[in-house]
């Protein structure tokens, strides 16, 4: 089995205002394998984007209040990290999509000047012109540097001259090369005339475009973990499909670990290789997205999946939760989600909640609930 | 979609063409002000010695004795052709205050300066560390400058901290200048005539009045600055910039403060304009030769032609640092149409 690429241990977050302190999120532990598609789903509120934006750091400090827990990232702990390393992390190693592609270009620039800043990061990082965190160690080989040709050496200048030329390339590279790269990733996010794009402002594209722009440069980063939260939820219906048929097929061609973030269970179901599901800051089930649909192992899992719409609607209302979620300043004693369970029992109020750990009865090691009655999950009507 | 360079001509054009009608309000409303409050200034201007026949003398050369309107017309006219009349010693009004006015812009732009280099990096350090003692520290600031009142904060700069850096006090320049003039400008003078020491000390001469000047308006850029920092900060395209593995330095200077720089440009706009009026103090206290002790001078002995002549230059300076800070703001915000 690789190594995790994405190790999250007991994160717990929470969000000191005014009204109180708000558990975010609460030991929340799960693994990424890499080149397979993570999704976390659970419903507003539940701490899904607090998650999304605790791994690259990009919660702001205060509020938010990173109690405890680990984020084990390519074996370093980007929770211990100093500040100042950060960026050396985001872009070319963790990158981000958002969920609002209105508000995520900066209106200020051209769609160009945004895109070659990303692809300028990951140039001077990938060719150790600027510090880099994470390196793909490979063995230099010297037979691939060429020996100069007589050619070249009597073609050099006798007396010295003003180093421009070399500054320019030490410095950066040639405005063409990032051109063709910005270009490049235009295509691959299927935009038909990326020229024009380039000399357009944010606000003069759509929401889609806008999308397939901020996939086209977290991409263009080439990094190891791509986060999308909620990258569709903020679009209509239609632009939702395309951009999620453009995610899927750049999937199959990219292959980068993605943690995918979304309230509908459908689009996890569509794109994720594992899933967890999230009630109340809690991870309380995590597995093979097959497996879980298929035989769920944590009763609110169970409820969520329920309530999902069928195609007719023949069989009466919907299937919904008794109770509602509670409130993250004042959380149930024991396992969160007692209240509104059908199988709670004294257990459930009494110890404190159960940890996520391989569920009893399940197919696949992998799967995991945070129940102690998630044998009993498949009695549930 | 897009704009067209030929909207920002028309849009100038335009504004230029409002200008003519603010002048033209501006120079009835100072005519009539000077002239009814002070009907007869002859007592003054012939001195405490004048004879009733010098007065009436002085009366008749001044048209005084005619009524208001055809007084107005009469100047309204000769204005346009370019004859601004003179003091009442006759010193012709419109070289003198050709002569007097860069030198203002000079000291104008120099605070103006310093309240950008200074000013705004300081709001976006309060912004960035908001709550923090970096934000205190730079709030107490910008609120004593602007708590402090302009004759004041002048006065001490004058004669306490001035003399305590070495600074020199007067605007009586260490080797009085015997190059030619072309700008008016001490620094740009002495630039021009490859005179170092010069403007080496003409800079120096600088340092204090600016600062006065600037000390006093600098809470307006670094309290916009910081407020206007602090909406865009939380915005999704800050986090865009930052997953992209950017500098914070980057993020804050070149993402955030592009989109805060909007309001601020608007805000210093409408303060160069008011910095032209202040001044009038300021060149009082620090004895600088120009527009502003000349409007005080003129104001103070009834002296008509020179204060609406410092008055339409003061309503040019203002429309005009308005009219630029309208153009830098489309050219900040892409979003905005010159109409």
């Amino acid at each position: 089995m690789a190594e995790p690429i994405l190790k999250v241990e007991d994160l717990s977050v929470d969000y000191e205002v005014g009204a109180g302190t708000f558990h975010a999120l609460q030991d929340v532990s799960f693994e990424m394998k890499p080149g397979r598609v993570a999704g976390i789903v659970g419903e507003t509120g539940c701490g899904k984007s607090t998650l999304a934006h605790a791994i690259p750091r990009l919660l702001p400090e205060p509020p938010a209040r990173i109690r405890r827990g680990k984020i084990w990232f390519r074996g370093i702990d980007l929770l211990a990290l100093p500040k100042w390393k950060l960026p050396l992390v985001r872009g070319t190693a963790v990158s981000m999509i958002f969920q609002e592609p209105i508000n995520s270009l900066n209106p200020a620039y051209r769609v160009y000047d945004q895109l070659v800043e990303a692809v300028r990061i990951r140039k001077m990082r990938e060719t150790g012109r600027s510090p880099v965190l994470f390196t793909e160690t490979k063995p230099h080989d010297y037979s691939q540097t060429p020996s100069p040709k007589a050619s070249e050496v009597l073609r050099r200048p006798l007396a010295p001259t003003l180093p421009l030329g070399r500054m320019r390339r030490l410095v950066g590279f040639s405005r063409e090369t990032f051109r063709s790269d910005v270009l490049e990733y235009l295509r691959l996010v299927r935009i038909n005339d990326p020229e024009t794009i380039l000399n357009l402002y944010p606000h003069e594209l759509s929401g889609g475009m806008r999308q397939r722009i901020m996939i086209a440069m977290a991409l263009s980063e080439k990094p190891s973990l791509l986060i999308a939260d909620e990258p569709t939820s903020a679009l209509d219906i239609t632009i939702q499909a395309q951009v999620l048929t453009l995610m899927k097929e750049l999937m199959e061609e990219v292959r980068t670990s993605i943690l995918f973030i979304s309230h509908d269970l459908g689009v996890i179901a569509e794109m994720a290789d594992d899933v967890g599901v999230m009630y109340a800051g809690h991870l309380v089930e995590f597995g093979p997205v097959d497996e879980v649909y298929s035989s769920p192992r944590h009763p609110y899992t169970k409820a969520l999946l329920r309530s999902v719409p069928k195609q007719y609607k023949d069989d009466g209302p919907l299937p919904s939760l008794p109770g509602s979620v509670p409130n993250l300043s004042a959380l149930p004693a024991g396992c969160t989600f007692h209240p509104r369970c059908p199988l709670a029992q004294p257990v459930c109020t009494r110890e404190p909640g159960p940890p996520l750990e391989r569920a009893k009865v399940a197919q696949s090691p992998e799967h995991k609930a945070a129940c102690y009655f998630s044998e009993e999950v498949e009695s549930l009507t | 979609m897009g704009r067209n360079p030929s909207d920002l001509v028309v849009f100038v054009g335009k504004r230029l063409l409002q200008l003519v009608a603010v002048l033209f309000g501006v120079v009835t409303i100072t005519f009539f002000f000077t002239h009814i409050a002070i009907p007869n200034p002859c007592n003054v201007w012939s001195g405490p010695r004048a004879t009733e026949a010098t007065i009436q003398l002085c009366i008749h050369n001044n048209d005084l004795d005619k009524p208001p309107l055809t007084q107005y017309f009469s100047y309204l006219s000769k204005l346009v052709t370019g004859d601004w009349g003179t003091s009442p010693l006759g010193v012709p009004v419109l070289p003198t205050i050709l002569t007097r006015f860069p030198q203002t812009l000079e000291l104008v732009f120099t605070a103006l300066l310093f309240m950008i280099l200074l000013g705004i990096p300081l709001g976006v350090v309060a912004a960035n560390n908001s709550g923090r003692w970096q934000d205190h520290i730079v709030r107490t600031f910008y609120l004593s400058g602007w708590a402090t009142p302009t004759y004041l904060g002048g006065v001490i700069l004058s004669i306490a901290i001035g003399p305590a850096l070495g600074l020199p006090r007067t605007g009586a320049f260490s080797s009085f200048p015997t190059f030619p003039e072309p700008f008016h400008m001490s620094v740009l003078d002495a630039l021009v005539n490859l005179n170092f020491s010069a403007a080496v000390d003409a800079v120096l001469h600088l340092i204090l009045p600016a600062s006065a000047l600037a000390f006093i308006n600098l809470g307006i850029a670094t309290r916009m600055t910081r407020t206007s920092m602090l909406e865009v900060l939380p915005m999704d395209y800050v986090k865009t910039a930052k997953i992209k593995g950017l500098s914070d330095f980057l993020v804050l200077y070149k993402h955030a403060l592009r989109n805060s720089l909007i309001s601020t440009t608007t805000i210093l706009g409408i303060t160069a304009g008011g910095l032209l009026s202040t001044t009038v103090v300021i060149e009082e206290i620090f004895v600088w030769p120009g527009i502003g002790a000349y409007a005080y001078d003129a104001i103070t002995k009834y002296n008509f032609n020179g204060t609406i002549g410092v008055v339409i230059f003061f309503a040019i300076g203002v429309v005009v640092a308005n009219l630029v800070a309208d153009v830098l703001y489309g050219l900040l915000d892409p979003r905005v149409e010159w109409r």
